[in-house]
């Protein structure tokens, strides 16, 4: 299972693809178990430089009943920081916050991987 | 302190109305953003993790209280109400919108500050000894020679595009409170027999993947030539340094690349080039360093007694404050004066973080008792230069309202931790609760004083931005498999007896790193004698007690 996610311009703000929209929560990203779904709108995002930047797909892994994603700094930035509770989406709380403070998955984030490619 | 002038001010405005022009068109879509990316990252704005980040400069880490309350002003309103001081004395915001950057810039520019030098391949912001001016040790004040250095560096034409960025510390004190010979320069102050003043000058040195202790070009640099040998470190390292691997384009690499003597050699002969040539000046004339050291001249000091009564009274009256003056309160040169070290690793709290209501404190508090001084220092802590001794307790009093009169300067609490993967883009591992677990496992702070003198720093990736490298214990987040481990080092020191740390032994996870902190100190508790720091122990007896010790449960 994936999402899509990427920062908004104008803010930085974490986003993730909902049907065509950037959506700011997890809990209502659209979830791809289909690769060319995924692959499609990865491409969709990325034809919107002005709105936002750094668009990725991440992995997701099942948690408590939620899907999470695998690796822990895109929990983190699902979340936000773990020295400010809050501060960042895990201040609004619910049960997909806790599902994913609770995950145990691990894997390397697509996100850092493309960040020191293109370094 | 120094002043900008016109000419200055006029230099910031427009480069914040040139920001916002940039801004205007990315936003426009005129701009992408591998075109914006650069053209932010000149004025110090980064997307990290969860928002853009402002890395604003304070230049050698030296401020006023009207620039302070700015930034505890811009924390409130455009941020989350609190900034974080960074390794190379800057400060950071880490929630920042695009569209908010040029006003912020502008607010700067009101105050005489920018984010220039903070990022991108260029001269980056100088630092200096946070003591400057207030320390008996120092021969000469180093910050007109960072001031100096700071104005013929920003924009320098030929050095704005260097192979890889490029960091110079000056100090002018035996004991290194500057990091010096882990810098790309480092300039050491010193006053020769006939009186003269020169600067023993070190290049090469550096963190990250590739970690050098640097090495001595010069050993005595007379002061009135530095920014030509500046200049023609610059120029050798502009066509030599590598562009074509990010990995070895600091001028580390390439000191080792050509070894120290051609390397040197290649210096002195575009130094002797330069004069034939008659570009030597490029160095300082003498008004201008008149002009500039004026700027430095000490002010409003009063004739005092060595000792202070309030002060004494107090300290015996009080042992929590008795606790601070051991451990916070540093010799000052005027007799009657003290220096305030001001701790920013409160247990619990994040290391280099201070509230936008503690910066008005300090600001409040180095207007009424400290000259309007206050400095950053590498530590990532504030320093009051200039207290008098009679004010300490009242300055103390103040800091306690405030949760900045923690007594742990140089002790084990005090612990270097850059954002790590709570913020960084770059991080592999988080370092701030590492920190904190540690801080929390050492709270006690009779202990803490027992121990004595024990730098821990601490990285969340390999590029050092939290100088593990140079740590008594140093720690290393690294990734395995998409799970935070550590690995420990031990022995490194950023001071005058630099040297990079030993590895310990295999990484460790998350949760076991504020034990086996634990367990080395209880080893260092065990076999030192008498007056040994953690780091004199470990030099004498070498890695393997603490080694055997930590990886006891894996045999």
């Amino acid at each position: 299972m994936k999402a899509l996610t990427a920062n908004r311009l104008l803010d930085g703000e974490v986003v993730f693809w909902k049907a065509g929209q950037w959506v700011e929560r997890f809990a209502d990203a659209e979830l791809f178990s289909d690769d060319e779904a995924a692959t499609a709108a990865e491409a969709h995002g990325k034809n919107q430089p002005t709105v936002v930047v750094d668009v990725y797909l991440i992995d997701l892994i099942e948690a408590e009943g939620v899907w999470a994603p695998i690796s822990y700094r895109e929990r983190i930035r699902a979340l936000g920081p773990t020295n400010h509770l809050a501060h960042g989406k895990q201040a609004e709380g619910g049960a997909v916050i806790e599902a994913l403070q609770h995950a145990h998955g691990a894997a390397r984030s697509t996100g850092r991987v493309n960040l020191i490619k293109r370094k | 302190m120094y002043r900008y002038d016109t000419i200055d001010r006029e230099m910031l405005a427009d480069r914040a109305a040139e920001f916002r022009s940039q801004v205007g068109r990315r936003l426009a879509g005129d701009l992408s953003e591998d075109q914006f990316k650069p053209l932010r990252l000149m004025n110090g704005l980064y997307l990290q993790l969860h928002a853009y980040m402002l890395r604003i400069a304070i230049p050698y880490g030296s401020m006023n209280p009207i620039q302070l309350r700015k930034l505890a002003w811009i924390a409130r309103t455009y941020d989350r109400g609190y900034g974080h001081f960074t390794t190379r004395t800057n400060l950071q915001f880490h929630w920042i919108k695009l569209r908010d950057a040029p006003d912020i810039l502008d607010e700067l520019a009101s105050v005489d500050m920018h984010a220039i030098q903070t990022s991108g391949n260029c001269i980056r912001n100088v630092t200096a000894d946070p003591y400057a001016g207030a320390t008996a040790e120092e021969v000469d004040d180093p910050r007109v020679w960072a001031e100096a250095i700071r104005q013929w560096s920003t924009f320098h034409p030929e050095f704005s595009f260097l192979p890889r960025k490029f960091k110079i510390a000056v100090t002018a004190a035996p004991k290194d409170r500057t990091a010096a010979r882990v810098h790309d320069i480092g300039l050491v102050l010193k006053r020769a027999r006939d009186g003269a003043l020169g600067f023993e000058v070190i290049v090469g040195g550096g963190m990250g993947r590739t970690p050098h202790i640097g090495p001595t070009i010069r050993e005595f640099l007379p002061v009135n030539r530095l920014m030509s040998y500046l200049e023609a470190i610059l120029r050798v390292y502009n066509r030599h340094g590598r562009r074509d691997n990010i990995y070895k384009a600091r001028i580390k690499i390439l000191v080792a690349a050509l070894g120290v003597e051609e390397f040197t050699r290649q210096v002195e002969a575009e130094w002797l080039k330069m004069d034939a040539q008659a570009e030597g000046g490029v160095d300082l004339p003498d008004t201008e360093l008149a002009r500039i050291r004026g700027a430095f001249a000490p002010t409003g000091f009063e004739s005092l007694p060595l000792q202070s009564e309030p002060l004494e009274l107090e300290k015996a009256a009080n042992p929590a404050f008795a606790r601070f003056v051991r451990n916070n309160l540093k010799p000052h040169k005027k007799p009657g004066y003290g220096i305030v070290e001001i701790s920013l690793k409160a247990v619990g709290e994040t290391p280099g973080d201070a509230t936008a209501d503690q910066m008005d404190v300090v600001a409040d508090l180095a207007e009424r008792y400290g000259q309007g001084d206050i400095r950053v220092t590498h530590e990532q802590n504030l320093v009051l230069p200039h207290v008098k001794l009679d004010d300490v307790p009242a300055v103390w009093a103040g800091l306690r309202e405030a949760g900045l009169a923690t007594p742990n300067i140089n002790l084990v609490s005090d612990i270097i931790a850059c954002p790590g993967l709570d913020y960084c883009a770059l991080a592999n591992a988080r370092a701030i609760p590492v920190a904190q677990n540690i801080a929390e496992k050492f709270r006690d702070e009779e202990r803490a004083e027992l121990i004595g003198e024990l730098k821990i720093k601490i990285s969340g990736c390999i590029n050092a931005c939290g100088h593990h490298h140079v740590g008594h214990i140093g720690i290393l987040g690294v990734d395995k498999k998409g799970e935070e481990f550590y690995q420990l080092t031990l022995g490194g020191s950023g001071a005058e007896d630099a040297a990079l740390g030993t590895i310990l032994g295999p990484a460790l996870p998350y949760d076991r790193v504020a034990d086996a902190v634990d367990t080395l100190v209880d080893v260092y508790l065990r076999e030192r004698t008498d007056g040994e720091r953690f780091l004199d122990t470990f030099r004498r007896t070498g890695v393997a007690p603490f080694k055997e010790a930590v990886y006891a449960d894996a045999h």
